[in-house]
């Protein structure tokens, strides 16, 4: 991984369950114009990334690095595919491209998948290169879909995750419709005003169960997905979409509510999003609602887009490794609309076998995952 | 419910050369006489509903349209959680992004910069809440399009899909330039929407093959169409009424192809 918390798995997570905060002004470009000038911001790249002119790209590679160091990838390179998902691609090099380089390599990187191109390059691996731009929700279906290639026999290995920078682009839009928050993000608690955005990068190794090698992770059991058909920025009143993904997802993974022992939630901070959120949970949980934690982990680095679901879900399966659920940074005092357990101040010692990860994004977009950890 | 396989219902196109591929050039080199671009008007569609929609979402409005009209059915018929929805582009964010970029947008501009949102806006339109996902890239991505719509459908996650493609060029038309040496022209706006249901064999999938034939005679008659070259490839496979199609998309040097079915077109009064 490569987030605002931490460069490498190691770090990140003991970030998360130390409840860190990656939030921070922002330094790499100008933010003077706008309401809002914090984000989740990675001060220094690593090494590896630091000659990629790319940084979507060079975010990529960071984790790649971070990946590569832990799990090879022994595969015929033709077998090794790559799906990841952005909500932003290479935009930040179609401003370059626009403002200060004619050239065309710059144009080029401006399509959304160069980044995952540029990835693919530097692993070797020429097996089918996937761009899944679901925008928030993206993280999550990328790793439904490098599942996929795995069951379809397509390939043998499969590098999946999601990515997105922190760039002007984003931070213009979101303040202008006034969604980040002036202070803190504060997921289901009762003072949320919004979310703050961060960058990062998560990927996962995907092998089929017989083709494992060395230690594993866990088990993608299921994904799902569903359009809500409702408004092109605004999650569904009701969270249909939401409630029909999780109910896929279950379904993909054979698994019941009652097998649920922990939730990481989509929890951006936004007023909206969370109690729609919980209202759904609610539903698909039922009298279990009450006594099945819930997180957010947005409040320590930011909403980092299209690497978002890809990092919860790497943060589940680290709970269930180690025995405990990060905090909810910046869950403080309860809403009435969101009366779940939030795991707030501190982390919670115990360990969840069976995980649902839910993701939201423009355009009607829902994801949701089942996973099991490896004690 | 598993079901055996999948197979090509109907599908709809619009190209810069007109509605459907009868509209299309024997030569669209030729055709395009010099032309870079080979655009698409802004549809206009009703409602006050569209009135900040970009030309791009129009487009993927319409050519649910015409896959519906090349079907013979109704918009009910695709409505629902049992309508699956896969969108593909290589570059349909394009415009919206330059707009956004220099300032020329308003706020409210600002989620059309996302590529869901332009299927989000034909999942609005037509209320498709089934499975959903979103895909960049080329031909080859939308092979893959294809091969998630067909394994929805097999698998009985939902009923139908609509695999949605739309490519457009003309306000980035300076960047496509500087990369001509890449994408040699012309480049032909498009729309295309293709509905895979339930059929009797099971879609065959190669996420790395050979380009095969159909792939050049789409790019000869219609030109650079990008991610809606295979959907042309399958429309051009219907209305000559091959009962399966091969098709292949080549992007950024991989090839992937898929065999499907092709259901016969019904017969026009």
């Amino acid at each position: 991984v490569a987030t605002p918390v931490g460069l490498d798995l190691d770090a990140f997570w003991s970030g998360l369950l130390a409840g860190a905060d990656g939030l921070s002004a922002i330094e790499r470009f100008s933010t003077a114009d706008l309401r809002v000038g914090r984000g989740g911001e990675i001060k220094k790249l690593p090494a590896v990334a630091v000659p990629i002119r790319s940084r979507a790209a060079g975010l990529l590679v960071a984790a790649a690095a971070d990946l590569t160091s832990r799990a090879r990838l022994e595969a015929n390179p033709e077998r090794i595919g790559l799906v990841v998902g952005t909500a932003l691609g290479g935009v930040e090099e179609l401003d370059h491209a626009l403002a200060d380089d004619p050239g065309a390599r710059r144009a080029l990187a401006g399509l959304y998948d160069s980044p995952a191109h540029a990835l693919a390059t530097w692993l070797g691996a020429r097996g089918p290169v996937v761009t899944v731009s679901s925008a928030c929700a993206s993280g999550a279906t990328a790793l439904g879909l490098g599942a996929d290639l795995l069951r379809e026999d397509a390939v043998d290995l499969v590098v999946a995750g999601g990515y997105d920078a922190l760039c002007r682009f984003v931070m213009r839009g979101f303040d202008a419709l006034r969604s980040l928050a002036r202070d803190r993000v504060r997921p289901f608690d009762r003072r949320r005003t919004g979310l703050l955005l961060g960058e990062g990068a998560g990927l996962v190794l995907l092998a089929r169960e017989r083709d494992a090698r060395g230690p594993r992770l866990g088990r993608l059991l299921g994904h799902g997905s569903a359009s809500d058909a409702s408004h092109v920025a605004a999650p569904d009143a009701e969270g249909r979409g939401l409630e029909a993904a999780i109910r896929a997802a279950l379904d993909a993974g054979d698994a019941g509510v009652g097998d649920i022992d922990f939730v990481s939630a989509h929890g951006t901070g936004t007023v909206l999003n969370d109690r729609i959120e919980t209202a759904v949970l609610k539903r698909v949980l039922g009298a279990r609602a009450s006594t099945v934690p819930v997180n957010s982990i947005k409040g320590a680095l930011g909403h980092t887009m299209g690497a978002a679901a890809t990092l919860e879900a790497i943060m589940c399966l680290m709970a269930a490794r180690d025995g405990w659920i990060p905090p909810t940074v910046g869950f403080e005092e309860a809403d009435l609309a969101c009366d779940l357990d939030y795991v707030p101040g501190a982390p919670r010692a115990t360990r969840p076998r069976c995980m649902l990860s839910t993701s939201l994004g423009f355009g009607g977009c829902n994801a949701a995952l089942v996973l099991e950890g490896v004690a | 419910v598993r079901r055996t396989g999948a197979r090509l219902e109907a599908v709809g196109v619009l190209t810069g050369w007109g509605n459907d591929v009868a509209a299309l050039p024997d030569d669209a080199r030729a055709a395009a006489s010099g032309h870079a671009v080979i655009p698409l008007a802004r549809p206009s569609l009703d409602g006050e509903r569209f009135r900040r929609a970009t030309r791009e979402c129009l487009l993927g409005v319409t050519a649910v349209h015409a896959m519906l009209e090349d079907a013979g059915l109704g918009r009910e018929a695709i409505r629902g959680a049992g309508t699956a929805l896969v969108f593909v582009t290589a570059a349909g964010y394009g415009a919206s992004n330059v707009e956004w970029l220099a300032g020329q947008a308003g706020t409210l501009h600002f989620p059309y910069t996302a590529p869901s949102v332009l299927p989000g806006e034909a999942a609005i339109e037509f209320g498709v809440t089934g499975p959903y996902v979103i895909l960049i890239g080329g031909p080859a991505a939308t092979v893959d399009a294809l091969w998630q719509a067909a394994r929805l459908v097999a698998n009985g996650q939902c009923d139908r899909a609509l695999v949605l493609a739309v490519e457009t060029f003309r306000e980035c038309a300076t960047l496509w330039r500087r990369a001509r040496w890449t994408l040699p022209g012309p480049l032909v706006e498009s729309a295309a929407c293709a509905l895979i249901g339930p059929g009797d064999a099971p879609a065959t999938y190669r996420a790395r093959a050979e380009a095969v034939p159909l792939a050049s005679t789409v790019e000869t008659r219609a030109g650079r169409t990008l991610a809606c070259a295979p959907l042309v490839a399958l429309a051009l496979a219907r209305r000559a009424g091959r009962g399966s199609a091969v098709v292949s998309g080549t992007w950024r040097g991989r090839t992937a192809a898929i065999e499907l079915a092709v259901a016969a077109q019904p017969a026009r009064v």
